[in-house]
């Protein structure tokens, strides 16, 4: 390991993103944490992985948490670490996650039964990424942070 | 600006009606989607192919919308098959369980040949 050369919290190895809640602002964060992974060395499987869950966080942060509100702001901070890279998604919490949303594994048999097909999002996310928490933020909005290992 | 707007278009080759999906698969889909299905249904199409373009956006709304589509092939007794997904969605696809109601072909002629019951 590299110790002492860089510090893993420093701030010149984060990148932060202001986007608006509006649709289509989700593909700015996937192509961003697309660039800094596969420049960090991430497989392709694994970027796609990754484009997945960060498109997943903030498109739930657009919808739900800030409810389509465009002047709502969501944040994404990815942050480079030693064989890693950390990505938050923070909104501002007009509705919260439950911890059914958060926990729950939908089944598609039972999926077909109901008229909202939906509720795919943030399974996808857990499945993906290799740590994922749930958390709130100082504001009270909603958290994601999650974590992506550089397979060596 | 940020949105690459999904095209669907219709055709007919051996039998399958195939639907040609251009561009992101996501909640602003759902209509051209679910309109052209519904369009091939009422012309009594019993085979169809969903034929993606290597498209590299679905995400999970684009996900519930084809669910919806596998739900209604169930119902009208159709046989569904999907093409020319990267490697990335055809995991997707077998992680959501997508697999289990359409089975998946590298591209269209291979699909072709499967619906019609040849191996490939």
């Amino acid at each position: 390991m590299d110790s002492g050369l860089q510090k893993p919290n420093s701030t010149d190895r984060v990148v932060e993103l202001r986007l608006p809640s509006k649709l289509g602002y989700e593909r700015v964060a996937m192509d961003t944490a697309s660039s800094i992974a596969t420049r960090m060395g991430f497989k392709n499987d694994r970027v796609e992985s990754l484009k997945t869950a960060v498109g997943e966080a903030v498109t739930n942060a657009i919808e739900h948490g800030n409810q389509h509100d465009a002047a709502m702001k969501v944040i994404v901070m990815l942050l480079v670490q030693d064989g890693e890279l950390v990505v938050s998604v923070a909104d501002q919490g007009r509705k919260t996650l439950t911890e059914d949303c958060t926990t729950r594994t939908p089944r598609i048999a039972e999926v077909m039964e109901k008229a909202d097909k939906g509720g795919w999002g943030i399974w996808l996310i857990r499945e993906l990424m290799d740590e994922v928490e749930f958390g709130v933020t100082p504001n009270g909005g909603n958290q994601i942070r999650m974590v992506i290992h550089l397979e060596r | 600006m940020l949105e690459d707007e999904l095209t669907v278009t219709t055709r007919q080759r051996d039998g399958i009606t195939i639907l040609d999906l251009v561009g992101d698969v996501t909640t602003f889909a759902e209509e051209k989607i679910n309109g052209a299905y519904r369009e091939v249904t009422g012309q009594g199409a019993k085979n169809i192919l969903l034929n993606f373009r290597q498209n590299d956006y679905i995400n999970s709304a684009g996900i519930a919308i084809l669910i919806g589509i596998v739900t209604e092939v169930n119902q009208n007794n159709q046989k569904l098959a999907v093409s020319g997904l990267s490697s990335h969605f055809q995991k997707i696809f077998r992680m959501v369980g997508l697999t289990q109601y359409a089975s998946i072909y590298q591209d269209e002629d291979e699909a072709v040949q499967g619906l019609n019951g040849k191996r490939a």
